[in-house]
Parts: C-alpha cells; sequence; structure tokens
C-alpha cells in the first residue's frame, strides 16, 4: 500500500520537475528544477529493487553530471537580460500540448493494456552489484563492449568540435 | 567458416579508426598520407568482406554475444556498398582539401568511425545493440558535418541534425521500452517467436512500440514528415561528408529497417498500409523540393528525398515471394554509385571554398572539359533512371517487385515520379551541354578525384550487368 502512495508521489514529483525544467525562464532554475526529476527517478528505481541502478542514478546523474550542467551554466554567467524575450512562449506550448495529446493518448492506451499487478518478479538479491553484474557480463557483453566505442566517438569528436584550428 | 572471418570487417575499421586517431597525433602525417591511409583502411576492410562466405544465417560468437549479431549474404553486400561508398567519399575528400581549408586529421578517424557504426548497424539482431551502433553512426556524422566552427552554414547543419537526430533517438528509446514491456525481450529472434505465438496487432505496446521505432529509422532515411532537415543538413556539410551521408548512411538505414521489417512476416503486414502513403508522399514531395532548387547540392538532397520513396516501395513488397532484400541493395549500390561519382566530380569541380554550386555555374562545362561533363551526365541519367545504366535496373526491379506483390497503382506511381524527377537531372545536362562557357574551370593540383569519376562511371554500366542474387 505505501508503495504505492510512494509511486504515485515520486511520479508527480519527477513529472513536476520535467514541467519546472522547459518552463523556467532562467536556465539556472531550469537545471535545478531538473535535479528534482532525477532524483525522485532514482526514488522510483529504488522501488522497483534496482538498488544499483538507484545508487548510480544519485551518483552519476543527479550528481556528477548535474553538477558539470551548473557548472557551465555559472561558467556562461547569464543575467536576465542575457535571455531572449520569447513574447510566443505560450503560444507555442500550447501547440505542442494540442500536437502532444494524441501521442499521450495512444501511450496511456499502450500503458493499460500491459498486465498490472503481477506477482513478484525479482528473485532475492535482485538488482545487487553482483547479480548485474552477472547479466551485464554475460548475456550483454557486446553492448557493453561497444559502448566503449561509442564513448571513444563522443570524446573525439568533442576534441574535434571544440579544438584549435590552425 | 570461422566466426571472426564473420566479423573482421567490422573490427578492421573499428581498428583502423582508432589507427588513424593515433597516427594523427605525430607531426610527420599530414594530410596526403593521413588520406592514404584512410583510403586503404576502407579498400581493405573491403576486401575483406568481399572473401568472406556468409551464405546462410551465421550468428558470430554465438554464446559470448548471446547472438545479438547476425551475418547472411544481405548483411554482406550491404556491408560491401558501405565500405565503397567509404572509400569513395575518402577519395573526394582528399581532392576536396586540397582546394577547401578546414581539414582536421581526425577527418579520416571519424569517417571510419561512422562506418564502424553502420557495418554493425547492418548485422544487429537486438535493439540495445542497435541503439548503440547508431548513435556510433549518429555521434560521427554529426562530427563530420560541423567540425568547421569557422562556417556559419556548417553551424547551423550541426545544430539542426543533432537536435533532430536527438529528438529521433528518444523516440527509437521509448519505442524499443515500448516493445520489450509488450514481448518481455529485445532479442529480434524473441520477439519475432511472440509474434508468431500470439499475433502482432493483439499486442498494442509492440505495436505502439515498433510504431516508434519506425519513426526514428524513417527521420534516419529522410522519408516524408521527416524529410524536412535534409536540405539544410546536406547543404551545409562539407562535400565528401554530403555524398557519405547520402549514400552510406542510407544503406544502412535500409539495411537495418528491412531487417526490423522481417522479425516476422505479420509486423511487415502490418505496416504495408503505412508505407504504401509514405512512399508517394516521400516520392512527391521530394520530387517538389528538388524542382525549385537551384543549388546542385540541395537538388541532390532533394533527389535523395524521391530515391528514399522507391526503396520505401521496395520494402512494401518486400518478403512477397521472388523478391527479397535483394533489389532494396541493388538500388541501394546503383543509387551510391551515381551520387559518389556525382559528388567526386564536384568535388574537384566546385573549386575554391565550393564557390561553383549553382546550375549556372556549370554552363558550357562539356566545352572545357568533356569528358567530367560526360560522367556527370552518365550519373544523371542513371539517376534519372535511363537504360542501360544501373539506376534504370534498380529501378526496374522496384516497380517489377511491386507489381508482383500487387501494387500496381505504386508502381505506376513510381514511374510517373521517375518522368518528373527527369526535370532536374536533366536540367544540368542541357546547362551543361547547350550552353556558352564562361569559366575555365581549372583544377589546382593532380588528384585522385578525376580518375575516381571515371571508375564510377564504369561502375554505373558495370552494375546494370549484374542480376539481382539473393
Amino acid at each position: 500500500m505505501i508503495d504505492t502512495y510512494l509511486f504515485f508521489g515520486l511520479a508527480l514529483l519527477s513529472v513536476l520537475g520535467a514541467l519546472g525544467l522547459i518552463l523556467f525562464r532562467h536556465p539556472m532554475n531550469g537545471a535545478m528544477s531538473f535535479v528534482v526529476t532525477l532524483i525522485s527517478l532514482a526514488g522510483l528505481y529504488a522501488l522497483l529493487s534496482a538498488k544499483l541502478i538507484f545508487a548510480i542514478q544519485l551518483i552519476v546523474y543527479a550528481g556528477a553530471i548535474m553538477s558539470l550542467i551548473l557548472f557551465i551554466i555559472m561558467f556562461l554567467n547569464i543575467q536576465e537580460e542575457d535571455l531572449p524575450v520569447d513574447t510566443a512562449r505560450w503560444f507555442y506550448l500550447a501547440g505542442g500540448i494540442v500536437l502532444l495529446a494524441p501521442v499521450a493518448g495512444l501511450l496511456l492506451k499502450i500503458v493499460e493494456s500491459l498486465p498490472g499487478e503481477a506477482e513478484p518478479l525479482t528473485e532475492a538479491g535482485f538488482g545487487g552489484v553482483k547479480q548485474v553484474g552477472l547479466v551485464l557480463f554475460q548475456q550483454w557483453l557486446l553492448p557493453f563492449e561497444i559502448v566503449s566505442i561509442l564513448l571513444l566517438v563522443a570524446l573525439v569528436g568533442a576534441v574535434v568540435l571544440a579544438g584549435k584550428r590552425g | 567458416m570461422f566466426d571472426v572471418m564473420v566479423i573482421l570487417p567490422l573490427a578492421a575499421t573499428g581498428a583502423g579508426a582508432i589507427l588513424i586517431m593515433l597516427v594523427a597525433a605525430f607531426e610527420t602525417f599530414r594530410r596526403e598520407g593521413i588520406s592514404i591511409l584512410g583510403m586503404g583502411l576502407f579498400a581493405f576492410a573491403f576486401f575483406i568482406q568481399l572473401t568472406v562466405d556468409n551464405s546462410g544465417d551465421i550468428y558470430p560468437f554465438a554464446e559470448v554475444f548471446n547472438g545479438m549479431l547476425v551475418a547472411n549474404t544481405f548483411t554482406k553486400v550491404a556491408g560491401l556498398i558501405i565500405l565503397a561508398c567509404g572509400f569513395f567519399s575518402a577519395l573526394a575528400a582528399q581532392t576536396y582539401f586540397t582546394q577547401n581549408k578546414g581539414f582536421v586529421l581526425e577527418f579520416y578517424c571519424m569517417l571510419l568511425f561512422a562506418a564502424f557504426g553502420m557495418l554493425l548497424l547492418t548485422m544487429v539482431a537486438e535493439l540495445i545493440t542497435l541503439f548503440i551502433a547508431l548513435e556510433i553512426m549518429s555521434l560521427a556524422v554529426y562530427t563530420l558535418v560541423g567540425y568547421d566552427r569557422h562556417s556559419v552554414v556548417r553551424a547551423e547543419a550541426v545544430l539542426k541534425y543533432l537536435m533532430l537526430g536527438a529528438f529521433a533517438g528518444a523516440f527509437y528509446v521509448m519505442g524499443a521500452v515500448l516493445v520489450y514491456a509488450g514481448t518481455g525481450s529485445t532479442s529480434f529472434a524473441a520477439i519475432g517467436a511472440v509474434v508468431a505465438d500470439s499475433g502482432y496487432l493483439s499486442n498494442p505496446a509492440l505495436v505502439g512500440g515498433s510504431f516508434l521505432i519506425l519513426f526514428a529509422f524513417l527521420f534516419k532515411a529522410a522519408a516524408f514528415p521527416f524529410h524536412a532537415w535534409v536540405i539544410d543538413v546536406y547543404d551545409g556539410a562539407p562535400l565528401p561528408v554530403t555524398a557519405f551521408m547520402a549514400t552510406a548512411v542510407k544503406t544502412s538505414i535500409f539495411a537495418v529497417l528491412a531487417n526490423f521489417l522481417l522479425i516476422n512476416p505479420e509486423v511487415h503486414q502490418g505496416w504495408v498500409t503505412f508505407l504504401f502513403y509514405l512512399s508517394i508522399l516521400t516520392m512527391f514531395a521530394g520530387n517538389l523540393i528538388a524542382i525549385g532548387q537551384q543549388n546542385l547540392k540541395r537538388m541532390l538532397a532533394a533527389s535523395g528525398i524521391v530515391h528514399t520513396g522507391y526503396l520505401l516501395i521496395a520494402l512494401v513488397a518486400l518478403g512477397s515471394e521472388r523478391f527479397s532484400g535483394g533489389a532494396i541493395l541493388f538500388y541501394l549500390a546503383a543509387y551510391g554509385v551515381a551520387t559518389l561519382g556525382l559528388f567526386v566530380a564536384l568535388s574537384y569541380l566546385s573549386g575554391q571554398d565550393e564557390r561553383r554550386v549553382s546550375f549556372d555555374d556549370f554552363r558550357g562545362l562539356a566545352k572545357v572539359r568533356p569528358y567530367s561533363a560526360a560522367c556527370i551526365a552518365i550519373f544523371l541519367l542513371s539517376m534519372a533512371g535511363i537504360p542501360p545504366t544501373a539506376g534504370f535496373m534498380g529501378k526496374f526491379y522496384i516497380i517489377a517487385g511491386a507489381f508482383q506483390a500487387g501494387h500496381a497503382v505504386l508502381a505506376v506511381l513510381g514511374i510517373v515520379s521517375s518522368i518528373l524527377s527527369l526535370w532536374y537531372y536533366l536540367r544540368l545536362i542541357i546547362v551543361m551541354y547547350f550552353r556558352e562557357p564562361e569559366q575555365r574551370f581549372e583544377v589546382a593540383e593532380l588528384t585522385l578525384a578525376p580518375l575516381g569519376t571515371i571508375v564510377l562511371a564504369v561502375c554505373v554500366f558495370a552494375i546494370s550487368f549484374y542480376p539481382v542474387v539473393l
């Protein structure tokens, strides 16, 4: 029972955080609001007994990546007068909602069709470091390995894009 | 056949990319050396791929990789096309950068990384691996499009491509999640088994998920509702990169799209009507855009949309009797040869800083450089589908396939669109042959591109004699 309330509370928080991200004018406020989303997502992972993902979500996303984003925003030193005046903002927002409403309806229909209230799917130790490691290195070895190429491409790409030119 | 042979072209491309990345750090290697090295690596991977015998479905390292990769003749030929496109794009780049600024040594490294992602993309049989391969390809191509920060056009192109590409990626991930929710697996084989077991349309999560996945692929392939980005991005990218994007990216996306739709005949059947209307709209939208263009690069981008439309016709007819992926690959090869030929020719004819790019700039080319003009005419005729070129045979297989699958309307509309496309292909030929020259079309140094153009012009005819083998 308590987990249902927790789920709805965290889900509401994460959606509010995401709304704040797109509605706040100043990037700093948006970023802070995004932290709320990331932390409540971590809570949702914990509800699913994904312990390792919960910890990684907090440490990597809400911790490392968010501090990088905040660092860059502070580095740019954005003042109130630097922000663009977007008068048609609410207009675009309303248009977006109208456009996306059918997609949201479709997604709701799909989610309703999924089997709910199933018996607990997890066995003892699910979501621990050992279990995730076993699955990762036994079943998912290939994706794990090629992610390293992806990171290398991203790294070289960033250096090429930002590097000094002669 | 040893498993290692099957993934050797893939490994060679990846290792080659890393090699160039390391070599670029040394002072001794300059542009010329790196260009030759890049082309050599593409040629090397091409010949390994050519020698591999992939008959039947081979799961390389099935135990270790859990059957996430699958190789067969279809993936082999798709890989060959991708590597050949890579080779000729590298050749075009070698010439292009003798006359244009903005070369970085990592250019060939990113080209090879993109080819690595594409080769992987043709072979994947699993949704998460597919996403990673797609992103390897996309990230490398984003970098190639926009690494020249001094040009505003490039910056605009990369920004548009990056933002829309990120959306497409997000759609894909959402779709993959829904497919997993609906079937309990991300492997193509397991999804196919679930569909065979309980049907396709009775599973809303699977239908919705594959809808979103199709969204992402159609975006990358520049099909109708998602075609708007193509013109600006192709126009903004450097010429060799545009050539690479127009050919290799399209090949890999159509290979993976065909693999995905063939998970189970029922999945394909579920999308036939959708793809039917989409292919018509794509063809005619592309034609309308292409007719209005004054710039050659933009015209080629728009004609790329039209060719996506033909390939979608092939997808509609896919899997029906006596018609398989062979026609798609044949068409991609024919289209790739003609497009690359044009871009390779443009890479030495466009001159310094890409100053000759509009139709009018090529007035009277035939009087000054008759061989180049003849080659360009051959490429244009092949794209328009005039016999006996490869383009004609490709269109013939696709339209014949559509007839056999019972889509006569589609076949007729394909022919109509093909006639419409003559407008903008012949326009360049007329400009080249029937106007007086105003420029001397000087070429700076001795480069490889003129030779490459002639080789590709020969290929246009050579490919048309190959039967569809798959």
